[in-house]
C-alpha cells in the first residue's frame, strides 16, 4: 500500500522530467521532419483542390473530403503510429533505457513522460494540419466555407484519434520488437478493411468512433450508409466516451507492461 | 563483513543461449573485478545485479534488495553500462544532471553534483558540448560520471576501461581507488586480467556463465595452474620425447598418440610445463613439429589469465 502510494506520488514528477528530457529530442528528430511532411499533405491538397477542383465542389465539400479521407483516415493514424510506436521501443533499441531504469523512479513514468512528449508533437502537427486545411480550401472563392463548428468537430476527432492511435502504438512498441510493422499493418490493412466494409464490424475500429464524432456534419457516404441501415453511428458523446475508456485501458496496459517487462536485445 | 552481492544458483538464458548457468557467488565490499573471456556471462550477471534482467532461476540480493525495478536499491546503486548509448541531443552535463534529477534532486543540486562528477572523470572542459560530438573515451567517461554522480554506495561498471586512452585509463583507475577509499564498493568487469590487477586483488572469475574461481589474483592463478591440462605434441620421434617427459615435474601422464606421430601429455601446471618443455625438447632432439592444447576451454582460460 505504502509502495503504491509512493509510486503514485513519484510518477508525475518523474514523468514530467522525462517529458522535458525528451520533448526537445522528439521535435528535433528526423522522424519529426517526416511527420511535418506528412502533416503538410492535407493543407497542400486543400490548396490544390481549391484552385483546380471542379466548380461544383464547394469549400466545405472539399474540406469534408480531405478531412475525412486524408486527415482522419491517413495522416492521423500514420503520424500517430510513427511517433507512438517508438515511445519505449526507441529507448530499448538504442539501449539508453538502462539509464532511466536504474534510477529510483517508477518505470511507468518513462512510458508516460515519453508518450506525452510524442503526443505533444502529434497534437501540434495534427491541429496545424487541420486548421491550415480549413484555411487553404478558402484561397479561391467557391462559396460555402466550412463553419467553425465543422472544423472543430474534425479537429476534436483528429486529436482524439492521435491520442488513441499513438497510445495503442506505444503499447505495441513495448510488446513487439517489430512494432512499427505490426502497427502500420493493423491500421492500414486490418482496420482500414473493417472500417470500410458496411456492417457492425466497423464498430470495432477507431475510425468508426472518429467518424461518429463528425458524421452529423458530413452529408456524404457514411450518412447514406446509415440511412440505408447498413451501419448505425454513435452520437459524438458516445464515441468520445468509448475512446476515452479505450485510452484509459491502453494507458494502464502500457504502464503495467513497462513496469514488468525486461528489455533484452541480445546476450 | 556482510556480502553486498549474494547470488545463489543464478540461471539466465537468451533463448537457447546460456547467459548464466547456476552461478553462486558472494561479493564482499571493496573493489572486485569480475573477470572472464568474452561471452562468459559477465554482462548478463551485471544486468541481473542492476535489475535490468530477472534471473530465470536462483536468487540474488544486492545491498539487501531484490534488484529488479527496486527504487530503494537504485538510490544506492550506480551503473555504468558497457553499451555506447547516450542521449545524443544533450550535452554531457545535461545528461548527468537530468539523470540526477530523476533521483529526486533539485535542479541546482543536480547541476552542482553533475559538474563535480564530470570533473572527477576529467570532462570539465567538454561538459557543455553535445555528447554526439564526444570521442569514444569521452562517452565512456560520461557514462561513468552518471554512475557516480549521486554518490552511490555501490558502483557497478561493465568494462569501464574499454576504449580509454592510457591517460584516461589511469585517471579512471585512480578514480575507482578514490571511491574505494571513500568507502564505496566497486564491481567492475573486464576480459583483461592485467587491467583488473591494477585495481584490486579480489577477483571473481566467470566462465560459461558459471563461477570458475574467486579470491585474490594469486589464488586464482594457482587454482587454474593446479587444474590438469592436456597438451598434444607432434614430433619426428615421439617415443624419444615421451621418454624424456616422464620424469619432468608437473607432468602427470604421458601417452603416445594413436597416429604414432604425437605425444599426449597431462600436466598439473601448464604454465610451468611450457617453461620447461623447450629445454626438454631440445635435449631430446626429437624433432618437435607442433604443440597444442587438447583442452580448448581450459587453454582459453589459461591464455586469458596469463595474457
Amino acid at each position: 500500500m505504502i509502495r503504491t502510494t509512493g509510486s503514485l506520488i513519484a510518477t508525475p514528477r518523474a514523468a514530467f522530467l522525462i517529458y522535458r528530457m525528451h520533448i526537445g529530442m522528439i521535435l528535433g528528430s528526423r522522424r519529426s521532419l517526416a511527420a511535418i511532411g506528412l502533416a503538410a499533405i492535407p493543407p497542400l491538397l486543400a490548396f490544390l483542390a481549391a484552385n483546380f477542383a471542379p466548380d461544383n465542389q464547394t469549400e466545405n465539400s472539399i474540406f469534408l473530403k480531405l478531412g475525412t479521407f486524408v486527415l482522419i483516415q491517413f495522416v492521423v493514424p500514420m503520424l500517430s503510429v510513427a511517433m507512438g510506436v517508438g515511445v519505449i521501443a526507441d529507448e530499448a533499441e538504442s539501449r539508453t533505457i538502462t539509464f532511466p531504469f536504474t534510477r529510483p523512479i517508477p518505470r511507468m513514468s518513462l512510458f508516460l513522460g515519453r508518450w506525452l512528449a510524442a503526443l505533444t508533437a502529434i497534437t501540434v502537427l495534427v491541429a496545424a494540419s487541420c486548421v491550415l486545411t480549413a484555411l487553404l480550401v478558402q484561397v479561391k472563392d467557391r462559396g460555402q466555407p466550412p463553419t467553425n463548428e465543422i472544423v472543430q468537430s474534425f479537429l476534436q476527432a483528429a486529436l482524439l484519434g492521435g491520442v488513441v492511435y499513438s497510445l495503442g502504438s506505444a503499447v505495441v512498441g513495448v510488446l513487439l520488437k517489430r512494432g512499427l510493422i505490426f502497427a502500420l499493418g493493423y491500421v492500414f490493412a486490418i482496420e482500414a478493411l473493417l472500417a470500410n466494409v458496411p456492417g457492425s464490424s466497423q464498430s470495432l475500429t477507431v475510425q468508426y468512433h472518429l467518424r461518429s464524432m463528425f458524421i452529423d456534419k458530413e452529408a456524404g457516404i457514411w450518412k447514406f450508409l446509415e440511412e440505408a441501415e447498413l451501419i448505425k453511428f454513435l452520437t459524438p458523446e458516445e464515441a468520445v466516451s468509448k475512446l476515452a475508456v479505450a485510452t484509459a485501458v491502453l494507458l494502464v496496459v502500457g504502464c503495467v507492461l513497462v513496469s514488468r517487462k525486461q528489455f533484452v536485445l541480445a546476450a | 563483513m556482510s556480502a553486498i552481492i549474494e547470488a545463489n544458483g543464478l540461471g539466465r538464458w537468451y533463448g537457447e543461449v546460456v547467459g548464466l548457468g547456476d552461478l553462486s557467488v558472494n561479493i564482499e565490499p571493496g573493489i572486485t573485478g569480475l573477470v572472464g573471456p568474452n561471452g562468459a556471462g559477465k554482462s548478463t550477471f551485471m544486468k541481473v545485479m542492476v535489475g535490468e534482467l530477472r534471473p530465470h532461476r536462483g536468487t540474488i540480493s544486492v545491498l539487501g534488495h531484490k534488484p529488479f525495478a527496486s527504487r530503494a536499491l537504485y538510490k544506492r546503486l550506480g551503473f555504468c553500462p558497457q553499451q555506447d548509448a547516450l542521449y545524443e541531443h544533450q550535452t554531457g552535463l545535461a545528461f548527468v544532471r537530468d539523470l540526477l534529477r530523476l533521483g529526486g534532486q533539485s535542479k541546482k543540486q543536480a547541476t552542482r553534483d553533475a559538474e563535480a562528477a564530470m570533473e572527477r572523470v576529467g570532462l570539465t572542459e567538454a561538459m557543455n558540448r553535445r555528447v554526439s560530438d564526444y570521442s569514444k573515451g569521452m562517452r565512456q567517461r560520461t557514462r561513468l560520471a552518471q554512475s557516480i554522480a549521486h554518490s552511490p554506495d555501490l558502483i557497478i561498471a561493465d568494462e569501464p576501461l574499454t576504449g580509454l586512452d592510457p591517460i584516461a585509463r589511469r585517471q579512471i583507475i585512480e578514480l575507482f581507488q578514490e571511491l574505494s577509499a571513500e568507502g564505496k564498493s566497486v564491481i567492475l568487469s573486464s576480459h583483461v586480467l592485467h587491467e583488473v590487477e591494477h585495481l584490486t586483488e579480489t577477483i571473481v572469475l566467470i566462465h560459461r556463465g558459471r563461477l570458475l574461481a574467486q579470491g585474490s589474483v594469486r589464488e586464482v592463478r594457482q587454482l587454474i595452474s593446479r587444474h590438469p591440462s592436456r597438451v598434444r605434441v607432434t614430433a619426428r620421434d615421439p617415443r624419444k620425447l615421451a621418454a624424456r617427459l616422464f620424469d619432468q615435474p608437473h607432468v602427470r601422464a604421458v601417452a603416445l598418440g594413436p597416429d604414432g606421430e604425437s605425444v599426449q601429455i597431462e600436466t598439473d601446471n601448464v604454465a610451468e610445463f611450457h617453461v620447461t618443455f623447450a629445454a626438454v625438447a631440445k635435449e631430446a632432439a626429437a624433432g618437435v613439429r607442433s604443440l597444442s592444447s587438447d583442452d580448448a576451454s581450459l587453454e582459453a582460460v589459461f591464455d586469458y589469465l596469463v595474457g
